[in-house]
């Protein structure tokens, strides 16, 4: 080894092969050329970064030190592991992780922040002495952790361990209180080497070794950077996602939003952070939708996000669906509002007032709005990024005709926009259908949906939804007019909505072990170009390979492509292949040494990796193709998926044995609600253990029933009720 | 200027008899009925394309905001903490910690600039969300001060401060592109005074805009944050040396506020007066069986053209154009040729003339309304009269203030473009070495 770690330190350990090599790595970490950085879980809160400076054996020492997110702990006698609803803002472990909410809970009793360190000189223990001294000892480390050493470090006068003391809250660390928090944690020493940044001591070549982060720190973003192996316990290349999504679905789910850079976590539980990755499918979207609900005539519009509590108590069905959801303003600045203000889990009730006031006559009719708003539901399920929070973005439109035939028509219409999105953008087939009376929106005459299917862990997923409001809410809020003929009518309303839970649903049909995949139409990036200049190569030919390469770049953003040309130096070709796959941009350009001599340039599809060799004169016409078979093979491939997800059975042995294979089911159905709830009832297993194995025997309830019916012979019995069927129904477990 | 139009009333006649916006049932919300919200889109599409040219990429944030967020700044919660909506109950709990609704987003983009700037290969950084913003305004106006208003908010990270400020100074640019070439306001951009700038920031750089009753509308600004969030929340990265720093910021926004300033800034006394870049509409045709009531409403609506065809038209292939600008015949057409391309030609030219008019015309109303002076009482005149004064300014934070409390005044901007040289306070009588601009605002 080439430099030291204490023992129980963890993480990255360069070693030196040759004996040269040993000597000038070695002189390297001397002279401080070496830039090193650490991970650390410390005592106490600390808010701010900073520098210790304290000496240490009478020599000068320096570490810096940038907090990354802090936990609140429970002493002793508080919270088990596996808690995680995050309410009560308590941090705990659960298998290898964190969880529970960040940044709650200021002042509790014990928490832990998690460090970046970066040590300028390296005495002995110096991460672990200094922090001791700033009050904030390493979690695991005895040697070092007493209240007297942070009171110690408060005697010296030191003003950053003063800071760090006071950011902290100021507490003393008793040994007892951690003796007793300590079940919390894993053992041992919480701090790890991460990051090593050095000349090669050979060619000068810059290397950047990192690791990504310590599994038992945080469940957070890895360490972005190239790793070789010069240590050995880090593979090489290994770009973020661990876990497989055949072997653990959920969690390649959690891994690969965030390490697609698409979803960042937050201090909020439930609230994610759309990141721009992932924000530029949501535009995509937005602006296709947008430019189709304008032809069709609807305008929009907004809607204050306060609703009152009267209004919200208007429309009784509605108001039970939603209220125990509701997040309550009841404070502006210090003072205690006279009536709490509720935010929007929906608009109806704040826009239907209006419309009765807007609309008078049948010539104010048809009223067309749509908004392009954020909602808040205070859900306690599980959250999952995209697919459930309780923020989200969406449109809401809500329009008003005079005749029940205009509504029903437009139902029908926003139903195949919704199933275009998924289908022609997102390349996820859906199943147009109809909510059964169970399933309905509160308040809807009738709901239609597009629902998808995620075959890992076979359970539907409502996509869409268009409601027919019919003349409910109109009668509720008074939305009259006057008819041609002089006479009052009330008038025919839908809604219809469409979320961000959609990107959820792509990721998770189309998303492999090496990422996420993007259909072209929705992609930020949807070909990125990587120049592969060896270093054998001259400047000229350098030149060259940089000129083709912006020039291939032109032509296809004159064919009207979203291009991207990955020239940075820090990085190896194959670590910016695994890069923009696991952001699952659909086509790579390769232009290396062998292109150049030749003319060409090499294609490699995100989808399947195949790879084709191009003319440079042919690109620009290529490309394109290229993508529109991608785009179609992906849905093609998933909707060859979802044809073998679904078992038609007309009997309970067969129900339940689709089930079983994790599949949906169409069987025929009386349709009465009654039944409905007895097949999810009957159809569920025992209480499972854990979260997993409760969702995968929880019971299956009706999807839709599709409006693509197959044929429904006379005499056809429900295969739950045994009487006569009216319908196939599409029945599944589901999100 | 007409009386009618420098009153409020007048104001929010326009907003409601323009289907601009209705008020919301919760007291200082409104609602954007489609023709305000079309204006806030042709910002929208303008402002966006823009914003990405320069290679700012759009995200979202939470709108939820715990507040010990907002302590960690030390001169953001002072500014904001008593304008903050506050959540404490959700899904029929009490929540462990308060959470704001956001009145801005520093603090938590900042918390998430701390996690993904790592190093100076990361930088420079710039995001920008379209989000609903809240803040406990006591005094409302539709648009132009609202308790929730719509904006983009831009928030940038660079390596060092003078990156930050040029990001300032370059989005403040593409503001005052924006006003002057799209919504005709010849907006004067400076820099705000300490008293006036931005909680949390080192420079706020602003576009004033005047209005028609000669108040000062704000309606753009942009801040050079230096690197006081960055400390607050950690944001550090290591420079091409190895050496961690402190990562330099600048946020920038423009609100709904804008649509309120186009209304104020070109309306008459029929109503609005649309240019004809921002105009959802830009032309109606009207025959002459077209009843006055339609007429008027356009006109009140501010569509920039009216076509008109009567049966002699028909009959000679003509139509005639009259212009939402210049009432009367004078702003009238004859005889414009029917033929589809000509009468296509006409309207296009016909509306650059428009909107290169009513950017003249709003100059110079401005510039006949900004009177230089050098003395307190000359001060105190010009502001009487409801115009702005521009003079020489050395006077300290106790003095603006006071300024203000004697003449309701408001100190605007120091602009960007200075007379040169240096002169004499026209308060204090110090030498002062540059100018500035007052006026009462809204």
């Amino acid at each position: 080894p080439v430099h030291r770690l204490d023992g129980p330190t963890g993480g990255l350990v360069l070693v030196a092969k040759t004996r040269a090599a040993l000597r000038l790595a070695s002189a390297a970490f001397a002279a401080r050329e070496v830039r090193k950085r650490y991970r650390a879980v410390v005592w106490g809160r600390l808010a701010a970064g900073g520098v210790v400076d304290i000496p240490l054996d009478g020599k000068p020492a320096s570490t810096g030190y940038s907090p990354l997110r802090w936990h609140p702990m429970e002493p002793s006698g508080g919270r088990d592991a596996g808690v995680g609803t995050g309410e009560r803002g308590a941090g705990s472990l659960e298998g290898n992780r964190w969880t529970g909410t960040r940044g709650a809970a200021p002042g509790s009793a014990l928490a832990v922040t998690v460090l970046d360190l970066a040590p300028v000189t390296g005495r002995t223990h110096q991460l672990r002495r200094h922090l001791a001294l700033m009050g904030h000892p390493i979690v695991g480390d005895p040697k070092y952790t007493s209240g007297y050493a942070a009171q110690r470090a408060l005697a010296l006068g030191d003003p950053a361990a003063e800071e760090g003391w006071r950011a902290g809250g100021g507490q003393t660390v008793a040994p007892g209180a951690i003796a007793g928090a300590t079940p919390h944690l894993p053992t041992g020493l919480h701090l790890w080497s991460v990051g090593l940044g050095l000349r090669h001591p050979i060619t000068s070549e810059p290397l950047t070794l990192q690791l990504d982060e310590p599994p038992e720190a945080d469940a957070a973003p890895a360490p972005k950077g190239k790793a070789k192996p010069a240590g050995k316990k880090q593979k090489e290349t290994k770009l973020g996602m661990r876990a497989t999504k055949d072997g653990d679905f959920s969690e390649w789910y959690s891994q690969v939003v965030i390490e697609s850079e698409m979803i960042s976590h937050y201090d909020v539980s439930g609230c994610y952070i759309l990141r721009p990755w992932a924000y530029a499918i949501w535009d995509e979207i937005k602006n296709w939708f947008d430019a189709e609900i304008k032809k069709l005539g609807v305008q929009n519009a907004y809607f204050p996000l306060f609703i009152t509590e009267e209004a919200l108590t208007t429309e009784k069905d509605h108001v039970e669906g939603f209220a125990a959801e509701v997040a309550w303003v009841t404070k502006s600045g210090s003072s205690d509002l006279d009536r709490p203000l509720a935010i929007r889990p929906t608009s109806e009730t704040v826009m239907y007032p209006f419309y009765r006031d807007w609309i008078r006559s049948h010539r104010d009719l048809p009223l067309r709005l749509n908004q392009w708003t954020n909602v808040v539901r205070w859900e306690f399920k599980h959250p999952t990024p995209f697919i459930r929070s309780r923020e989200f973005l969406w449109q809401e439109g809500h329009t008003a005709f005079a005749t029940r035939g205009e509504a029903d028509a437009e139902v029908h219409t926003i139903l195949d926009l919704y199933a275009a999105i998924y289908q022609d953008l997102l390349a996820v087939p859906v199943v147009r259908g109809v909510k059964s009376s169970k399933e309905k929106f509160a308040g809807a005459l009738y709901t239609t949906t597009v629902e998808a299917f995620i075959p890992h862990t076979g359970r539907g997923i409502q996509g869409g939804t268009s409601h027919c409001l019919g003349q409910n809410f109109s009668k509720m809020f008074n939305i009259e007019f006057e008819t041609e003929d002089g006479t009052r009518a009330h008038a025919w309303q839908n809604s219809w909505g469409f979320t961000t839970r959609s990107i959820g649903v792509m990721i998770m049909t189309h998303g492999d072990d090496r990422g996420v995949v993007i259909p072209p139409r929705v992609c930020a990036v949807q070909v990125v170009l990587i120049p592969i200049p060896s270093t054998k190569l001259g400047e000229e030919a350098r030149a060259a390979m940089a000129a083709r390469a912006a020039e291939i770049e032109a032509a296809l953003k004159t064919a009207g492509l979203r291009v991207r040309v990955d020239d940075r130096d820090n990085y190896t070709p194959g670590w910016k292949y695994n890069y923009w796959e696991l952001r699952g941009v659909p086509l790579r350009l390769e232009l290396g040494p062998k292109d150049m001599e030749a003319g060409v340039a090499m294609l490699a599809r995100r989808d399947t990796g195949a790879k084709e060799s191009v003319a440079w004169a042919d690109v620009a016409a290529r490309v394109p193709q290229l993508l529109d078979t991608i785009q179609s093979d992906m849905l093609a491939k998933a909707k060859a998926t979802l044809d073998t997800c679904i078992e038609q059975v007309t009997t309970w042995e067969g129900f339940m044995a689709a089930l079983e294979r994790k599949h949906a089911v169409l069987a025929p159905w009386c349709d009465e609600e009654s039944v409905e709830e007895d097949v999810k009832r009957r159809s569920a297993g025992k209480d499972g253990e854990n979260k997993d194995a409760r969702e995968a025997t929880m019971g299956a309830k009706t999807l839709c029933i599709p409006l693509e019916q197959p044929e429904l012979p006379e005499g056809t019995m429900c295969f739950a009720s045994g009487k006569p069927a009216k319908n196939w129904a599409l029945w599944g477990r589901s999100y | 200027m007409s009386v009618v139009l420098s009153s409020i009333r007048w104001y929010l006649d326009v907003i409601r008899e323009a289907q601009l916006a209705d008020y919301g049932p919760v007291r200082g919300t409104m609602v954007i009925r489609p023709y305000g919200y079309a204006l806030w889109e042709r910002l929208q599409s303008w402002l966006d394309a823009a914003l990405k040219e320069h290679g700012v990429q759009n995200a979202y944030f939470p709108q939820l905001i715990p507040m010990s967020f907002f302590e960690r700044e030390a001169e953001h919660v002072e500014g904001f903490a008593p304008e903050l909506a506050i959540v404490t109950r959700g899904g029929g709990k009490e929540l462990e910690e308060p959470l704001a609704l956001r009145p801005t987003s520093e603090t938590i983009i900042n918390s998430m600039f701390a996690k993904w700037v790592q190093s100076h290969r990361d930088l420079p950084m710039r995001l920008n969300q379209w989000a609903n913003v809240h803040r406990w305004e006591m005094r409302t106006r539709p648009f132009v001060r609202t308790l929730e208003f719509m904006w983009q908010e831009g928030h940038t990270a660079h390596a060092t401060p003078e990156e930050a400020r040029a990001e300032a100074m370059a989005m403040l640019e593409v503001y005052r592109e924006f006003a002057v070439t799209q919504a005709a306001m010849p907006v004067i951009a400076g820099r705000k005074s300490r008293i006036e700038q931005f909680a949390g920031a080192n420079a706020t750089f602003t576009i004033e805009a005047m209005m028609r009753d000669g108040r000062a509308l704000q309606a753009g600004t942009t801040h050079d944050l230096g690197d006081n969030f960055s400390r607050a929340f950690g944001t550090q990265f290591s420079d091409a040396g190895g050496r961690l720093r402190h990562a330099h910021q600048a946020s920038f926004g423009m609100s709904t506020r804008m649509v309120g300033g186009v209304v104020m800034s070109h309306g008459d006394d029929t109503g609005l007066r649309l240019p004809p870049r921002m105009a959802p509409l830009q032309a109606d045709v009207g025959t002459e069986k077209s009843p006055g009531w339609k007429f008027s409403h356009w006109e009140m609506k501010g569509v920039p053209l009216r076509i008109e065809i009567g049966p002699r038209d028909v009959a000679s292939g003509t139509c005639a154009i009259a212009r939402r600008d210049r009432p009367g015949k004078e702003g009238k057409e004859f005889g414009v040729p029917l033929a589809p391309e000509l009468l296509v030609q006409e309207v296009l030219k016909r509306l650059d003339e428009v909107q290169a008019e009513l950017l003249e015309r709003a100059t110079r109303f401005r510039d006949e309304h900004i009177l230089d002076v050098s003395s307190h009482s000359q001060f105190l005149e010009v502001i009487e009269q409801g115009k702005w004064a521009r003079g020489w300014w050395a006077g300290s934070d106790e003095q603006e203030v006071a300024l203000k409390e004697e003449s309701g005044a408001t100190l605007r901007c120091f602009p960007l473009e200075q007379p040169g040289g240096g002169g004499t306070c026209f308060l204090t009588g110090k030498p002062a070495d540059q100018v500035a601009l007052f006026a009462k605002a809204y």
